[in-house]
């Protein structure tokens, strides 16, 4: 126990932001499960009181799916125990969190494979078949 | 990254896929405090998104707005900053010295006249010129030279962008703001001492993505990041409401995180985005960490009496003049009354002496 | 110098001065001023009670006219306290007095004071109205009672506006609010608002002079 410890601060004040959050999530879920669009919410827009981020997180909890992807520093795609809200943060190469968004949507338009990039990938596989 | 090449290009010949561009960008416009839903936009605009010459030159300053800068954990600003944009000029930063530094920037000026973006920290001296010079140049003559042909000018921090503490009274240099000298140019003011680091470069973001300048207040300062006060998104917000207020930075109230408004928080007059950007990557801003807000990307802050001062308690002045005119006051009543007394007396007097 | 470090700065200190001057001066000069002459043998010398019972008695309507001011007399006291409310338990104002006066007291969560802020301009208005519209009150009206009303309205409109973000920017609302109230403080002195300072002295003096003549107050 560092002395820090013996502070008596409490870290878990209130912003009366969290419940409101839960809500419009609720809200984006129940749009999406009935077919409508999703819906992104980025944490860094939101007042929130120190260690309510992590409150966020806790209430929102792990589910079946956890993807990472490996551009331009890691990003982690966590799907909460609600089917459907995934945790999205994003890292820089140095592993410093540039962005946190809660994505309510079927599947993060990040983990579907893009265009461009298998426009390159069949321009490379063909590459290999030539070499081989 | 050649200059000729769009970003979009030069990330592709980077290998970076379509999937890191997607999270360059969300985080880019999480950066620049655009909605979520502008990533799409972002995204287009980026791919096609020249770099930019940047010319920043530092006045009278302490250096603290680019240590701020160095320290954003924006997204990948090495890449912003190195990559995305040519910084040709900055003195702290640049490996070159002397007359190399200088001619460095005389042929980035010539190269892209019109076009490169000039980023200012520090005040102007104007009273006596020779208070801050640059390689023999007073920063009034380098200010005028260099914004001559920018494209728009980005005054970071307080100082540049409202004079600052150099500016604070009595103001021994006559230091002024960038936008007191140059009144022909757009210029967004970057306040703060220091400005939060990625409000900084999520307004380096905004030119180089979108090649404009947003959409600023009346004091010159970029909307996304400065359109709400302090204490309008304050975690602490609630407290306020309910009258529940820290007396004192050690009281029950300090530690239950109550407001800190009767401490002088000057979050109610303060625009900044402290609140929810926060700084160190997040973690914290000075009212999470106990103390008030001072004010700093306000104009003249130092000059707004103490930080402690709660912002209701007025600058009235001393209860001693207070005092002088209460004892002022007293004295000119009790004097009329008594020479209304004492008229009334003589004229009494004179009317009895008639009637005898 | 921007309009709000103006209102907080040389406004608020002159503004103050010119209010305890001429609260003073007013006070100073009215208490000392020459009784009338007894014109016959006063009944008793010394009629503190009287004067002091006056300030308690007058306190509610007269009997003989309680039907028809009751209307008057309650909206006057109920403005009255809602107006004190506001102005004293208000935590911002309690930081102005604690630094005038070195002092401060508890206060009232902003829920509350909003809603007493807003009872006693919806009253003043109303009696505005009646001022305005009242065939007696009408004619006994002058120009000093539609200022009073108007610097006590103003700060209460403005205050209203500063604690939503109505209107502009905080800073303005607040440099507005400060403003309207120091306006009121120059006037306080010179208008009907000095009955703050007045009312309970003048009501002794009556009380005690009624008492002198034997008059039943």
């Amino acid at each position: 126990m560092s002395a820090l410890d013996t502070i008596s601060v409490r870290v878990e004040a209130s912003s009366g932001n969290v419940r409101p959050l839960l809500h419009e999530i609720r809200h984006a879920l129940q749009r999406v499960a009935d077919g409508g669009i999703g819906t992104t919410i980025d944490l860094g827009s939101l007042p929130l009181a120190p260690g309510e981020e992590k409150r966020i997180e806790e209430l929102l909890g792990s589910g079946e799916l956890r993807a990472e992807l490996d551009a331009l520093g890691p990003t982690v795609l966590q799907e909460t125990r609600y089917a459907g809200v995934w945790f999205v943060t994003h890292r820089n190469t140095e592993q410093e969190v540039v962005a946190r968004f809660i994505e309510v949507t079927r599947v993060p338009e990040l983990l579907l494979a893009q265009e461009v990039d298998m426009q390159r990938a069949v321009h490379e596989l063909e590459k290999q078949l030539e070499v081989n | 990254m050649r200059k000729d090449q769009t970003l979009g290009a030069y990330l592709f010949s980077q290998g970076v896929s379509r999937r890191g561009f997607l999270k360059f960008c969300s985080a880019t416009a999480s950066l620049m405090a655009l909605p979520p839903t502008m990533v799409g936009r972002v995204a287009a605009a980026l791919e096609n998104a020249r770099r930019p010459s940047v010319i920043w030159l530092s006045f009278q300053e302490c250096t603290g707005c680019t240590e701020s800068l160095t320290r954003s954990h924006a997204p990948t600003v090495e890449s912003l900053i190195f990559d995305a944009i040519s910084l040709d000029y900055h003195h702290t930063l640049q490996a070159a010295a002397g007359h190399g530094a200088e001619a460095a920037r005389e042929a980035a000026m010539e190269e892209n006249a019109g076009e490169y973006l000039l980023v200012v920290d520090g005040s102007i001296p104007i009273g006596n010129p020779a208070y801050s010079t640059i390689a023999g140049i007073s920063n009034l003559d380098m200010l005028k030279e260099s914004a001559a042909n920018a494209a728009a000018i980005i005054a970071v921090g307080t100082c540049a962008a409202y004079g600052g503490i150099p500016h604070a009274n009595p103001n021994p240099t006559g230091a002024v703001s960038v936008s007191d000298i140059i009144k022909d140019k757009p210029i967004i003011n970057v306040s703060g001492c220091p400005p939060i680091p990625v409000v900084i470069t999520g307004v380096l973001a905004h030119f180089l993505t979108f090649g404009s300048i947003p959409e600023l207040d009346e004091l010159g300062r970029p909307k996304a990041f400065f359109g709400q006060s302090i204490h309008d998104r304050c975690y602490r917000r609630p407290f306020y409401e309910r009258g529940q207020f820290a007396k004192s930075f050690d009281d029950e109230g300090a530690r239950q995180g109550w407001c800190l408004y009767e401490l002088g928080c000057k979050g109610p007059t303060t625009y900044n985005a402290c609140a929810t950007l926060k700084w160190n990557e997040g973690t914290s801003f000075p009212i999470g960490s106990g103390h008030g807000c001072i004010g700093c990307s306000e104009p003249d802050f130092w000059d707004k009496g103490s930080f402690y001062r709660p912002i209701a308690a007025g600058l009235w002045g001393s209860r001693d003049a207070l005092l002088g005119a209460a004892a002022a006051g007293a004295a000119i009543g009790i004097g009329t009354a008594l020479a209304a007394r004492s008229k009334k007396k003589r004229a009494n007097a004179a009317k009895e002496t008639e009637s005898t | 110098m921007t309009l709000l470090d103006f209102a907080r700065g040389p406004a608020l200190q002159w503004s103050m001065i010119i209010l305890v001057a001429g609260v003073l001066w007013r006070l100073g000069g009215t208490i000392l001023i020459n009784a009338k002459k007894d014109l016959s043998k006063a009944r008793k010398e010394h009629a503190v009670a009287d004067g002091l019972k006056t300030i308690a008695t007058r306190s509610l309507p007269a009997h003989q006219f309680e039907k028809n001011i009751r209307f008057q007399h309650f909206s006057g006291y109920a403005w009255h306290i809602a107006l004190f409310v506001s102005v004293l338990f208000f935590a911002p104002h309690i930081l102005f007095f604690e630094s005038v006066l070195g002092f401060g007291w508890p206060s009232l969560p902003n829920s509350i004071i909003l809603i007493t802020a807003a009872i006693a301009l919806a009253i003043l208005f109303a009696l505005l109205i009646r001022r305005a519209t009242h065939p007696v009150q009408r004619i006994i009206s002058n120009a000093d009672d539609y200022i009073s009303i108007l610097v006590v309205i103003a700060p209460l409109i403005t205050g209203i506006l500063a604690f939503a973000h109505l209107g502009a920017r905080y800073e303005t609302l607040l440099a507005v609010h400060l403003l309207s109230v120091e306006a009121l403080f120059v006037w306080f002195p010179f208008g009907k608002l000095m009955h703050t300072a007045l009312t309970f002295p003048s009501r002794y003096q009556a009380g005690s002079s009624y008492g002198r003549k034997g008059v039943r107050a």
